[in-house]
């Protein structure tokens, strides 16, 4: 009997232990990390929904981007995001509406039935948000935010609900308001004691190994060139083309291969109205699917770059896009499409299907001076952006071109836009003035004396008065700025540089480079314990909102920076202090 | 048009702060609260769907009296566990090896039924062969293989050695058969090179590896180190990444680093200036930086060869898990023969707490085999529920026609339905209803609740009732509806049927006509079903045992506590025929 006892007792003694190392597990894997000295140091997170364990879930970091279509989660120091989230229309069902899961909207006979005018509700539902804050409910977007976030949680992260700091990687245009119910929507509903804030050109350019780089978001929205240099955004350029344009013309596309009878308005030519014929779903996937775009033709253009008439160039290039006889043999391709009257399959030539991104991205049957600011075509913008800078963060921007978002799968666009910058560049070199007058000026020898002031339009003067010299440079393909000319004998420098950037950096040269994406570029900041560009505590938001943010200017970073340095770790910069920014975001 | 069956929505209060239907005002963010109360819940407002749940979604935390809907409800993980192998996973495996099985589970690419793993039959290389001897023979190989769309493994060119395991072995195999090495062999083999030769060969040879095939892992894993060994470098001061946080020109770092940028440090001490420019950027592959390869002709290629159902769509692009042993992400999952399988998501079993009182609400079973629930307060026993009939009268014109489910509501036309609340606690209950006499929307129906106040007596035990019976038969409070003509009359104020725990009342509808005038936006989705909001307050009286307030009957009613809870709730009745 005793021994039996004995045994019972040993069968029931591991029992708190095994739940006591259950609980402690979290703790203990923490301690292996890094980051564990500065545990000791925080805050204890003052929540109202406080209880022992939520200390322990802080350990680890949530990392979420948000852009215009999907969410992407995933803890801090992993190489990519656990999960993503697309936002679509079931989301903004109710729960316990099944309908999605019926056969009925496997064929879609819900979007047939109803009848959809105008961009606005043909995509609507597919994105998170309208950057026109005019007309936008912003508990909507936060609701949106939630939901997603919520689903993301468990589906992907399988986490508990114990608050976690989070860090959000945001478009660094989001406007104010946004930002706002976005921050509303987390901090009242997960209760994260802290929320950090990065740009996402910023963290695409640490996901990419350099400092300074050039990215092209080919995004959902827009298509956004953000110049980053030394890891700060100096400068923004935009452009309404992008997926969405995208989707639309490929619907353009499709819907002119369509049958008359397919339609549902009889009589009506497709080009004139704003109606749909096609779900946007389908679109959508044909766009992902089908959709490529031509190689840039370089050569029957570059003679006529030399003609130097701009009034001239557009007859002309309207001509070759067109007679441009196709490369490959022309073929047929066959697409299914359901969301039409009834389900048909409709031919095009293969040629066909790069138009829309021709059309979206390109444009290049109108001349340069048709466009609006808004609606640059891509390698317009990102010459033009290029131009603005300065001239030495010019020379490193252009060396690091990162090519991210979702338009950059469209197969050869991201080289078609390279070499169509690296031609204008070539072209024009660093020049912004074009035309007649400015050809007649560069032609005549006895105004070049005075060619440097006038040129000032892209950049600082002072920097503007070398861009002759900057003109000159491309053919040596060596940059010649004051940056590098330090390279003096001086054997304590030598001594010192010894083991460091022996390699002089790549500057001067057009040249792409891949990032990881602005999540992992996230995800390394975090993991690495740098500061990031604001943090914002819980109680602080709650009492005071966006309003309660001061001035980027006015932290005082001496402060912030020593902190930085402290035990308390470098994520939490201005946590003692009493100010907090909203970084890039509460600028204006 | 599919039918609609009634239905009965629930608006948790939880959302009531974050304020419902308020129009976008970002310069008054928390100035409506005062008057929201007055507001009627409009259930059309596309705030409205993300607070609204079935009376089953629902729970009850019993000791703040409060509904709890998912979304303030705080949540414990009990178990992790395997939909399709159901075997239960460790915490400490979810944050090292991911959300995914790491055994033989995977989902077919292409549809997502399960795969299952099947040898393959090697050609016999000798017809003589014995097949004991073939089995024997240690070339067998194994492949995945989609039992609903015959999508094999052997499509994508992936085939493996052994039956078991096929998660790590799938890791090192890339689509079409090449093997690659995974980040703990690139790492083994980093240093046994490091080991070997001297420096500068180990860092040539790793360099011509990686620059080959830089994956994501990879790149990654280059990039971090690259970056750790930049900030733990002693010179490297704080100017890593502290550039990132500030914007301002005023701090002396980055005033010093932009003066260091412009005069290329001659007019600084030279040992300042090398330690602003320690952190420096990646220059290598090894360490992260990756030139972009823009040149897709190939691919373009592939995709001019390849038929439309080659390709992949976006879905099944959607349910790939994020791949890292590609190359690169710029369309990289494009076709057919690019997916991989997908391993099975991981899922959780939860206990759920009440975030105000830490309660639990609910907890299930550990075990992943048991559906069974230890503690589960569901609202469904603690709120009264509705269910929804419509009522039709006989008309002057001859006998009632018998009310089908999903019948067009006519416009203009009243129609009648009779509501039922059942009680579900063990206290009678009174209950006050309160709807607006018109539907929020572009199109109002008028609402007339006919009893907007009324008990509901207690859910005693049915054999109580059983034994009361032939008392209550006589009683007048009971009102069957058997036969009688002269009860088939709609009175205003009355109670249109009575039972042990329900009560039936009738509310009147005229539906409104859905015509649509010059100028209006078509009709939207789901605009003719007819939903009513309803404002439901429920008092009952409770026995006040100190803290353990639970309901039971009472023994002494001298202490009686009153409680009240009051929800929007919404009932969809009928869709309105359409003119």
């Amino acid at each position: 009997m005793s021994g039996l006892g004995s045994g019972a007792g040993a069968g029931t003694t591991p029992l708190p232990h095994r739940s006591v190392s259950n609980i402690r597990s979290p703790h203990t894997s923490g301690n292996t990390n890094p980051s564990t000295p500065s545990s000791s140091s925080r805050p204890v997170p003052s929540s109202t929904f406080a209880s022992p364990s939520s200390l322990r879930a802080e350990e680890d970091l949530l990392i979420l981007e948000l852009g215009s279509r999907k969410l992407q989660i995933g803890f801090a120091g992993d190489a990519c995001p656990r999960g993503t989230v697309w936002f679509t229309p079931s989301q903004l069902r109710r729960v316990g509406d099944f309908r999605d899961w019926s056969s009925e909207s496997k064929t879609n006979v819900d979007w047939k039935t109803r009848k959809v005018t105008g961009e606005k509700w043909w995509t609507r539902d597919h994105e998170l948000w309208e950057y026109d804050v005019r007309e936008v409910d912003l508990g909507l977007i936060g609701d949106k935010v939630e939901k997603a976030l919520r689903e993301a949680l468990t589906k992907y992260m399988l986490i508990d609900s114990r608050p976690r700091r989070m860090a959000c990687v945001l478009p660094s245009g989001l406007p104010l308001p946004m930002l706002s119910a976005v921050l509303d929507s987390l901090f009242t509903r997960f209760q994260p004691p802290t929320i950090s804030l990065l740009s996402s050109p910023v963290a695409l350019t640490v996901g990419a190994g350099v400092r300074s780089s050039l990215i092209v978001d080919l995004g959902w929205r827009e298509t956004v060139v953000t110049s980053v240099y030394e890891f700060r955004e100096v400068n923004t350029n935009r452009s309404v083309r992008g997926g969405r344009w995208l989707v639309e013309q490929t619907h353009k596309l499709l819907a002119k291969h369509l049958p008359e009878n397919q339609k549902k308005k009889e009589g009506t030519t497709t080009q004139d109205t704003g109606d749909y014929y096609l779900s946007f779903e389908e679109c959508n996937d044909i766009a992902t699917r089908m959709v490529w775009c031509k190689a840039h033709l370089s050569s029957p253009k570059a003679p006529k770059s030399k003609a130097g008439l701009p009034t001239l160039h557009e007859q002309d290039e309207s001509d070759p896009s067109e007679a441009e006889s196709p490369i490959e043999p022309s073929k047929m391709v066959k697409i299914p499409l359901q969301s039409c009257r009834s389900p048909t399959t409709i031919e095009l030539p293969w040629e066909a299907l790069a138009e829309p991104s021709e059309n979206t991205f390109f444009d290049s049957q109108y001349s340069e001076s048709s466009f609006d600011d808004h609606e640059l075509p891509l390698p317009l913008l990102v010459y033009r952006s290029l131009l603005q800078l300065p001239l030495d963060v010019r020379a490193l921007c252009m060396s690091r071109i990162i090519f991210t978002g979702g338009c950059a799968n469209v197969l050869g666009l991201r080289g078609r836009i390279f070499g169509e910058v690296s031609k204008l560049v070539e072209e024009r070199g660093w020049d912004g003035v074009i035309g007649k007058g400015a050809d007649q000026m560069r032609a005549n020898p006895k105004l070049k004396g005075k060619k440097g002031s006038r040129a000032a339009v892209g950049g600082p003067t002072g920097v503007a008065s070398l861009s002759d010299a900057g003109g000159g440079q491309e053919q040596d393909g060596v940059w010649h700025d004051a940056a590098n000319t330090a390279h003096d004998a001086c054997p304590v420098e030598e001594q010192l540089a010894r083991g460091q950037d022996k390699t002089p950096r790549v500057q001067g040269k057009m040249r792409a480079i891949e990032s990881l994406g602005a999540w992992s570029g996230a995800s390394l900041i975090a993991h690495l314990k740098a500061a990031p560009v604001s943090t914002i505590e819980r109680e602080a938001w709650l009492q005071y909102g966006a309003a309660g943010a001061s001035k980027p200017s006015e932290v005082d970073q001496k402060s912030a920076a020593r902190q930085s340095l402290g035990a308390g770790g470098l994520m939490r910069g201005a946590a003692g202090n009493n100010s907090w920014t909203l970084g890039v975001w509460g600028v204006n | 048009m599919a039918p609609l069956n009634p239905y009965t929505y629930i608006q948790c209060p939880c959302s009531d702060s974050a304020s419902l239907g308020r129009p976008s005002d970002p310069t008054s963010p928390a100035s409506a609260d005062g008057d929201e109360e007055d507001n009627t819940f409009d259930p059309r407002a596309p705030r409205a769907n993300f607070s609204l749940y079935p009376l089953e979604y629902l729970l009850y935390c019993e000791d703040c009296h409060q509904i709890r809907c998912p979304r303030c409800i705080a949540e414990e993980i009990a178990t992790y566990f395997c939909p399709s192998c159901l075997f239960e996973v460790p915490s400490s495996n979810l944050k090292s090896e991911g959300n995914r099985c790491t055994r033989s589970c995977f989902q077919c690419p292409i549809c997502i039924g399960p795969l299952s793993v099947t040898s393959i039959e090697m050609p016999p290389s000798d017809p003589n062969l014995l097949a004991p001897d073939r089995a024997a023979t240690p070339h067998t190989t194994y492949s995945l293989i989609c039992s609903y769309c015959n999508w094999s493994s052997t499509e994508i060119g992936i085939q493996f050695d052994k039956p078991n395991s096929i998660h790590a072995q799938l890791a090192k195999i890339r689509n079409g058969g090449a093997s690659r090495l995974t980040a703990k062999e690139r790492k083994e083999r980093r240093k046994e090179l490091s080991h070997r030769g001297g420096e500068a060969a180990a860092a040539a040879a790793s360099e011509a590896a990686a620059g080959q095939d830089v994956d994501l892992e990879t790149q990654f894993a280059n990039l971090k180190l690259f970056y750790t060994s930049q900030l733990a470098d002693p010179n490297a001061g704080d100017t890593g990444f502290s550039s990132l946080g500030d914007l301002g020109f005023s701090s002396p770092s980055s005033l010093s680093r932009i003066m260091n940028l412009y005069t290329g440090g001659k007019l600084h001490d030279p040992r300042a200036k090398s330690k602003l420019g320690a952190m420096r950027e990646a220059v290598t592959a090894d360490e992260g930086l990756l030139e972009a390869d823009l040149d897709e002709s190939s691919l373009i290629a592939q995709l001019h060869q390849s038929d439309f159902l080659d390709t992949a769509s976006s879905t099944q692009i959607c349910s790939q898990p994020p791949n890292l042993g590609e190359p690169h992400l710029h369309g990289a999952v494009r076709f057919n023969s690019s997916l991989r399988p997908v391993p099975y998501l991981l899922r959780t079993k939860r206990s759920k707490r009440c975030p105000a009182c830490r309660h639990i609400v609910s907890k299930p079973e550990a075990k992943v085999l048991t559906t069974r629930f230890r503690i589960r307060l569901v609202a469904g026993s603690y709120i009264p529920s509705i269910s929804i009939r419509r009522l039709n009268l006989p008309g002057p014109n001859g006998p009632a026609a018998p009310a089908i489910l999903g019948d067009l509501l006519e416009p203009l036309k009243p129609v009648h339905f009779v509501l039922t609340f059942k009680n579900p606690i063990f206290e009678s209950l009174k209950v006050t209803l309160g709807a607006p006499a018109k539907t929020p929307g572009r199109f109002p129906s008028k609402v007339t609740v006919l009893c907007p106040q009324f008990d509901i007596d207690a859910n005693t035990d049915v054999w109580d009732e059983a034994l009361k019976d032939n008392d209550r038969e006589s009683s007048s409070r009971s009102r069957r509806r058997a036969g009688t003509e002269s009860q088939f009359q709609v009175e205003v104020g009355k109670i249109w049927e009575r039972g042990r725990n329900w009560v039936s009342i009738i509310v009147e509808i005229v539906p409104a006509s859905l015509k649509l005038e010059a100028g209006q936006d078509a009709l939207r989705e789901d605009e003719d079903v007819l939903e009513i909001p309803m404002f439901v307050r429920i008092e009952w009286e409770v026995e006040n045992g100190g803290e353990d307030a639970a309901s039971g009957p009472g023994r002494d009613k001298d202490q009686q506590e009153k409680r009240e809870l009051a929800y929007w709730c919404v009932l969809g009745l009928g869709r309105i025929k359409q003119g």
